[in-house]
């Protein structure tokens, strides 16, 4: 039985609605104004309106489509290899963290340190005279690839983002195992189950709400990556490894380009309504058929 | 739960009652880390010291974040922030931030410090905007060690002369630094490359900075220039299609894709190529004049601190030429004391400060006469007043409120065409038609 | 033998997800002069000059004030953004209140790079006297925190069986007493894992660090880049890595701290089946 009395709990959302309008409200209002002007850092207070000028040099900008396409395919491949790795490792690990849950730790530790930092790090850790990998590369192999040109920056940032992210999945997943009650397991196990069949049969779809949730948050922040990219590579070689923020950062500051910076934005946040729609409606659509 | 909530936001009501600050008179936003700022704390400790200093004119220095300087910069000005009463600006951005600051009299006397060509890199429309504090320009590092083996053996010269034809289309002998033309350094970075010279003592002959970045371009465009190169010509039209940029994209392409630079050359600005050189596996940087002390200093670089020659950049078919550009202070549009602001950019411009400037650490450009004050404690300023005065250029069209954005540009597109994801006539072609935007505001 | 295999997955598992931060812990012991002979992973002179560098006082790098205005902004940043989204996901979970609109928004958020209201919310605050605050700060940090927070609430309280809110109808508990008599505790878990997460999200923020504050409210991340650079154009290494390190440690412990919470907990959220 939902409870449908909508007065009733408008009172409940109205601290976020009121903080949102307050903090927001005004922001908004002025960036859907300076979507539609011609505007600089020059003219911020008295923007000339020039009406859809904006979007329309955004969405005939190749480098906003190459921007787009970079940041699906980032968050798409590293939410994959993250739902994966930490899948794995909290399901194999179980054992071994339930008895010491200390062992938790050590893996949780790559979150703490910030992705800017990270991505500062690794200016470090590649650089072929003074990094480890290459270092070492050199020393075992007599050689070491090129980390960071144009075909291969794009992997190599897939694996700084999924070395650091894999641990949010991993802590998610093992939640989410550890919480599906013993007694579940050892019915099927008595009915003559296989550990494959119990986790695919029973474990994997009681956590599938904690599955699509991760790979959901994944996907976005993936989807948005910015930090630790922007201090590696920058917006890369020939603009290579531009995200869609690095892109809107850098239309913004860099460019002084502010009204096509945010309807470049307006874009990607109708995109992602359009998105999560779609998304809602096909669950709801899976979700009709299984019944 | 609820309890832990409840003391957390009373301890942090304590926290957040603001512990208001200290004001000083007059706010100097200064550039941070670095050899600047440790000469402007010594100035500024000087002339608060001074008695004729009111409480209400002494200085009190303010430093960013060196990440995003001058984002947050912007953003600062463009709001109005009266935050500080005296900023920094540079040559490329000043005339971003001409139209938030303040014009500021520096007096009769600043042109005999500084000279009347240093004192421009501070002016944007004929007015002057700031007192030129550093200034910035290129210097050829190359290994001594190495050079001098090469001129001394026979069968090494033989070698470098095949290279040179094969590489480069001519035979050529291997010379002296100093009258290197950049054929010759860029016959020298091949002859030093393993992947062209196997023989090689060192890994690599150079290291370019290449990452899509615009200081880098600030590095590479003396190429252009040597060879005539310019943004634009006297009329306004955009000239950069021309065959000396043509020549020195070439140049840089042909040295990455032969291996004479790091495999990750496409990633690297400043502290990559410091690393690189002062590894010892590099013979040739060109590289800003600010890492002389770190790769001359023995306890930062002692793989090559011993053995590293200093020229200006190599000459091209129009001479030789070096990027320079200025750092200075100059006063807020929105300062709080402005008449206090300009006593202490007056004082700066005198010719004692600027000694003491120099003597702290700063990299002042100096006339020659007083270079000469200095030249023991600072051999360095001489030199560096020297390339400065004989092969300093600035592009036509790069103190413009849209210089940023144009080096932005040509980062993006220059390497495009170094990564090989564009032909060079599309990466000139893409330059030329945003520069003509750019510039035409 | 199984137990065997566990171990090493375990042992590869840490060793390179950690990769970075072993290497940034290593070089934070080595010397400048070390670090630019010495790529390997062993120190051949240990030094904690570096250490020495990054906690030393001076009148420009304070890093005590910096760790304290991480802290006091994150806490506001996090825990505000618990507080108002909390209720608004109960009503969202049992009510069905502002699906269609108020939810996707928030979700959105995450999407979009909050940095294009940089401006606007600079001439905000510089009116409301809010710009280089503790307050400030944390006001921006729990915007960044809305949608994590949010999504996670909504859905651990859709999990918590409705059974209870309607026996507790039955009893006579109004809604509010509902959620905080009964959802709070229960949704123990999904407390810490936002206070988690958002604490750290909120920690590790840099670019609204670096634009709204510029002198007495510089947070930890925008801080450390001082140190990067603090004697050259180039970038200290050593100073950067340990600065790197003490600037890890607070969320490391909050890390640790909350943990238990979730695995203690663990054993109250069998409810749920």
């Amino acid at each position: 039985m939902v409870d449908l009395d909508h007065k009733g709990w408008r009172i409940f959302a109205s601290p976020l609605v009121g903080f949102l309008l307050l903090f927001l409200g005004f922001p908004i209002l002025i960036d859907l104004v300076y979507s539609l002007s011609r505007v600089s850092f020059t003219n911020l207070r008295s923007p000339e309106i020039v009406g859809f000028g904006n979007y329309g040099e955004v969405l005939g900008d190749a480098q906003f489509w190459r921007a787009s396409w970079f940041s699906l395919r980032f968050g798409v491949i590293t939410a994959i290899l993250e739902c994966v790795l930490g899948l794995g490792l909290a399901v194999f690990l179980s054992p071994l963290i339930e008895k010491r849950s200390w062992l938790m730790a050590p893996l949780m530790l790559p979150l703490m340190v910030a992705p800017a930092m990270i991505g500062l790090m690794y200016r470090l850790v590649l650089h072929e005279f003074v990094g480890p990998v290459p270092y070492y590369l050199y020393l075992w192999f007599g050689d070491s690839p090129s980390f960071l040109n144009a075909e291969n920056a794009f992997w190599t940032l897939v694996v700084v983002e999924t070395l650091q992210w894999t641990p949010f999945a991993l802590l998610l997943f093992y939640t989410a195992y550890r919480a599906i009650p013993n007694d579940v397991r050892e019915a099927s196990a008595i009915d003559g189950a296989s550990a494959r069949q119990i986790l695919t049969a029973i474990e994997l779809p009681l956590m599938r709400p904690t599955l699509i949730f991760t790979f959901f948050i994944r996907f976005i922040d993936g989807f948005r990556v910015f930090d630790n990219v922007y201090t590696l590579t920058g917006s890369g070689p020939g603009g290579s490894t531009t995200s869609l923020p690095i892109y809107i950062y850098e239309a913004f500051f860099k460019q002084g380009a502010i009204g096509k910076a945010i309807a470049a934005s307006v874009i990607l946040f109708l995109a992602s309504f359009v998105g999560l729609y779609a998304l809602t409606w096909l669950s709801r659509r899976g979700k009709g058929a299984a019944s | 739960m609820l309890k832990f909530t409840k003391i957390t936001l009373s301890a942090l009501a304590l926290i957040t009652t603001s512990l208001g600050a200290a004001n000083a008179a007059v706010t100097v936003l200064g550039w941070p880390g670095g050899s600047e700022e440790t000469a402007l704390r010594a100035v500024a400790e000087a002339y608060n010291a001074q008695s004729g200093v009111a409480d209400a004119d002494k200085v009190e220095l303010l430093f960013y974040s060196r990440d995003g300087f001058y984002d947050k910069l912007q953003a600062d000005m463009a709001a109005g922030s009266s935050a500080f009463d005296i900023n920094l600006l540079a040559t490329y951005s000043i005339g971003r931030y001409a139209s938030y600051m303040e014009p500021v009299d520096l007096g009769p006397d600043a042109a005999k410090v500084f000279g009347e060509s240093v004192l421009k890199t501070m002016q944007f429309n004929g007015k002057q905007y700031g007192v030129p504090t550093d200034l910035s320009l290129h210097f050829m590092y190359y290994r001594k060690d190495l050079i001098d083996a090469l001129l001394a053996d026979p069968a090494a010269r033989a070698k470098y002369a095949e290279i040179s034809e094969k590489y480069l289309g001519r035979r050529l002998e291997p010379k002296a630094p100093d009258s290197w033309t950049w054929d010759d350094w860029a016959a020298t970075a091949l002859y030093f490359a393993k992947s062209v010279n196997p023989e090689s003592p060192v890994r690599y002959g150079t290291v370019l900075q290449m990452k899509n970045l615009l200081f880098n371009i600030m590095v590479w465009q003396s190429v252009a220039r040597a060879n005539g190169g310019d943004w634009m010509d006297a009329s306004g039209n955009i000239t950069i299609d021309s065959p000396a940029y043509r020549t020195a994209l070439e140049l840089y392409k042909k040295l990455y894709d032969a291996g004479a630079s790091p495999k990750d050359s496409l990633s690297y600005e400043y502290a990559e190529t410091n690393a690189a050189f002062g590894s010892g596996q590099v013979a040739t940087a060109l590289q800003w004049n600010a890492a002389a002390s770190e790769l001359t200093d023995p306890a930062k670089s002692p793989a090559v601190a011993e053995n590293v020659g200093i020229v200006a950049p190599p000459a091209g078919s129009a001479g030789r030429a070096d990027h320079i550009h200025g750092l200075g202070l100059g006063i807020n549009k929105n300062a709080k004391n402005k008449p206090g602001a300009a006593k202490f950019l007056q004082w700066l411009a005198t010719e004692d400060t600027a000694l003491l400037y120099a003597r702290s650490g700063g990299s002042p450009a100096l006339l020659p006469d007083v270079a000469a004050k200095i030249a023991k404690e600072r051999p360095d300023l001489v030199t560096l007043g020297q390339y400065a005065g004989a092969y300093g250029y600035v592009m036509t069209g790069a103190t413009s409120a849209s210089a940023f954005p144009v080096y932005e540009l040509q980062a993006k597109e220059f390497t495009g065409y170094w990564s090989g994801q564009e032909t060079l006539d599309e990466a000139l072609a893409n330059t030329k038609a945003g520069m003509e935007k750019l510039l035409k505001q | 033998m199984i137990k065997l295999a566990r171990w090493i997955v375990y042992a590869v598992a840490a060793l390179a997800l950690n990769f970075p931060v072993i290497v940034t812990l290593l070089t934070s012991f080595k010397s400048g002069k070390e670090i630019s002979v010495n790529p390997g992973f062993w120190i051949s002179s240990p030094t904690l000059e570096n250490y020495a560098t990054v906690l030393q006082v001076s009148d420009r790098l304070n890093i005590f004030a910096y760790l304290f205005n991480s802290l006091a902004a994150s806490l506001i940043g996090t825990v505000l953004a618990m507080i108002i989204t909390f209720p608004a996901a109960y009503a969202i979970a049992r009510g069905r209140y502002g699906r269609k609109v108020l939810m996707p928004l928030i979700v959105n958020l995450r999407a979009v790079p909050l940095i294009i209201f940089a401006i606007p919310l600079y001439m905000m605050f510089q009116f409301a006297g809010l710009l280089d605050t503790q307050l400030g700060l944390g006001l921006i940090l729990t915007i960044v925190n809305l949608p994590l927070s949010l999504i996670v609430f909504v859905n651990a309280i859709a999990e918590v069986p409705i059974e209870i809110d309607e026996a507790a109808k039955l009893d006579g508990m109004s809604k509010w007493g509902i959620m905080k008599g009964m959802m709070l505790p229960v949704c123990r878990p999904a407390l810490a894992t936002v206070f988690i997460f958002g604490f750290i999200t909120a920690w590790n923020e840099f670019l609204f660090g670096l634009m709204l504050t510029s002198n007495r409210a510089v947070p930890m991340t925008v801080g450390a880049s001082f140190f990067f650079a603090a004697s050259g154009g180039g970038i200290q290494w050593g100073a950067a890595s340990a600065v790197m390190i003490v600037g890890a440690l607070p969320p490391m412990l909050i890390g640790i701290i909350m943990y238990r919470q979730i695995s203690g907990s663990m054993t109250a959220g069998a409810v749920k089946g």
